[in-house]
């Protein structure tokens, strides 16, 4: 979908932004471009829309070479969502939503259904913000209509550089759950920029960790966490990066690498679910008044207790 | 007092008609000016070099007295018969002019959120859309701002070009002056300053309903 083969950019100045660069990133893939302030994560994502020229090496988008497309096409078929929002001052909220789809010439039914969906999809009714200007809303609403305008032509491919940076986090961790959701229906390939490991590990199905322009790992989360390439990588997924990873396994994990003993009675506790996360498992465990856990199976009755001996045991496998 | 308002009523027909021309020549020098002026400071805004040469030009001819510019162009006018009357006093109005409006246009579309504008370029808008829907919205105050002073500058400097037959209110101050009228000079002086407020004002209300209410 989004191949980058050798790609470097030197900036004028001299600065070498990205030395050396190849992905391959998957239909419906999201990846989120991870890395320490200046790595050049916004280098690498302007390069794919073309805001940014490349000093070497190639990027296909959908099979077609980059430089093989008119510039102008090629924005209009991808979502781009920037760090600040970038809502324009000047127009309502349905208008900045509509941008694109009114340079595309799109009838006025079009636009206004595809408006009423956009804003039913990110939870903002649309009669009640359709002649609203942005500054009208919270710093959260301008985010979120940030991305109802990058999504508004509904392009398979979205380019979003820390589209929830300016957050406080109860609100982030809502938009970023809002946001997954919308993804999982939506099946968008996505490059994502971040420098907040949380929040790559909670959206990623696969990480892209950037240092001073060069690549250091292309993984999934938990390969990432458990299996760092090298010695920056496992600084910069941190001290913490066990507990980290258990937040991506659940219980159906633990079941398929561990044999767990057969409960007897697993009345007087808590049961958890194929889909929890283990991280939940772990807390309930250490809890200082534990109740005996147990796990539900799939041919009925449970499995259980469950013990942190357990937890660890299923830790020692995954970065065995 | 009851002297000068007597004048009034016998002459207002007159000082009315001499408005009506004082407002044709700014019409017509205002509008081309905006007309050069505007493009002219958008295009500034991508070529650097020039922009500073430019702004220096329209700096230097805004120190020129209007008296020693008429007189530059009588000579050169009168080549092609129009050494005096209105062509000259709207040629200079339209080179006072230029000075605030290219300036405030060129900072109006330099000051434009560079976010706001990589906003529009990543979302495929071509130069031309850029401009109309993003730039020109969002600078529209302060454009308005250099027409509003350009027109306050040139009510002034069209009542100098009486002197050179364009017409309008000067032509009240300039007889007054020769007949040793009072009245005369202080009704022109009066009428030219009600019309720079009403136009100041008028033009403010205008720029008010263009604005982006943020900007407001
Ligand atoms: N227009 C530019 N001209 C010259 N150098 C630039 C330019 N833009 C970025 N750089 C340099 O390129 C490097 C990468 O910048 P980039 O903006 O891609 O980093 P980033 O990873 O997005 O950082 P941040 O997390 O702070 O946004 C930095 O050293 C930066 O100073
Ligand atoms: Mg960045």
């Amino acid at each position: 979908m989004i191949e980058f083969t050798n790609v470097s950019k030197t900036y004028p100045g001299g600065v070498k932004a990205i030395d050396d660069i190849s992905l391959s990133i998957g239909h419906g893939e999201f990846v989120v471009l991870l890395g320490p302030s200046g790595c050049g994560k916004t280098t690498l994502l302007r390069m794919v829309n073309q805001l940014e020229e490349l000093t070497e090496g190639e990027i296909a988008v959908e099979g077609s070479s980059i430089h093989d497309l008119n510039k102008i096409d090629m924005r209009r078929n991808i979502g781009y969502v920037i760090q600040s929002n970038g809502l324009f001052p000047n127009m309502t909220i349905e208008d900045n939503v509509m941008v694109v789809p009114a340079m595309l010439g799109w009838s006025k039914e079009k636009k206004k259904e595809r408006f009423e969906y956009l804003m039913n999809l990110i939870g903002m009714p649309p009669e009640t913000y359709r002649k609203n200007f942005p500054h009208e809303l919270s710093g959260g609403q301008q985010q979120r209509i940030g991305v109802a305008r990058a999504l508004a032509a509904d392009p398979p491919v979205m380019l979003m550089d820390e589209p929830f940076g300016a957050l406080d986090p109860i609100i982030r961790a809502r938009i970023q759950e809002e946001f997954l959701d919308i993804q999982r229906t939506l099946k968008k390939t996505i490059l994502f920029v971040s420098h907040d490991i949380d929040e790559a590990i909670k959206l990623a199905d696969r990480i892209v960790l950037l240092k001073d322009g060069k690549l250091q790992q292309f993984d999934r989360p938990e390969e990432l966490l458990n299996r760092p390439a090298n010695e920056f990588v496992s600084e910069f997924v941190g001290e913490d990066s066990v507990l980290k990873s258990l937040s991506l396994y659940q219980v159906q994990d633990m079941k398929a690498k561990l044999t767990l003993p057969e409960a007897s009675d697993g009345l007087d506790g808590t049961v958890f679910k194929h889909g929890d996360s283990l991280r939940y498992v772990l807390s309930h465990l250490l809890h200082p008044t534990p109740k005996p856990v147990y796990f539900e199976r799939q041919e009925g009755g449970l499995a259980g207790p469950i013990s942190v001996a357990h937890i660890e045991a299923f830790v020692r496998e995954m970065t065995a | 007092m009851g002297d000068f308002l007597s004048y009034l009523g016998r002459n207002y027909a007159d000082i009315f008609s001499y408005t009506i021309e004082h407002i044709q020549l700014l019409g017509v020098s205002l509008t081309l000016a905006i007309l050069i002026g505007v493009p002219l400071g958008i295009y500034l805004t991508t070529n650097e070099q020039l922009a500073a040469t430019v702004l220096q030009a329209a700096s230097i001819i805004l120190t020129i007295p209007s008296i020693a510019l008429f007189g530059v162009m009588i000579p050169i006018l009168s080549l092609v018969g129009q050494g005096i009357g209105f062509l000259p006093a709207v040629i200079a109005l339209i080179l006072y002019s230029q000075l605030p409006i290219i300036r405030n246009t060129y900072t109006a579309i330099n000051n434009v959120d560079p976010n706001i504008r990589d906003a529009a370029n990543g979302l495929g808008m071509t130069t031309m859309q850029r401009l109309l829907k993003v730039e020109i919205p969002n600078g529209m105050p302060l454009i308005m701002a250099g027409i509003r002073t350009a027109t306050v500058l040139s009510i002034g400097i069209g009542a100098i070009a009486a002197f050179i037959g364009s017409g309008g209110l000067g032509v009240l101050i300039d007889m007054g002056i020769s007949r040793g009228n009072q009245n005369m000079i202080i009704a022109g002086a009066l009428a030219i300053s009600i019309l720079a407020i009403a136009a100041d004002f008028g033009l403010k209300k205008i720029q008010m309903k263009f604005s982006p209410k943020e900007i407001q």
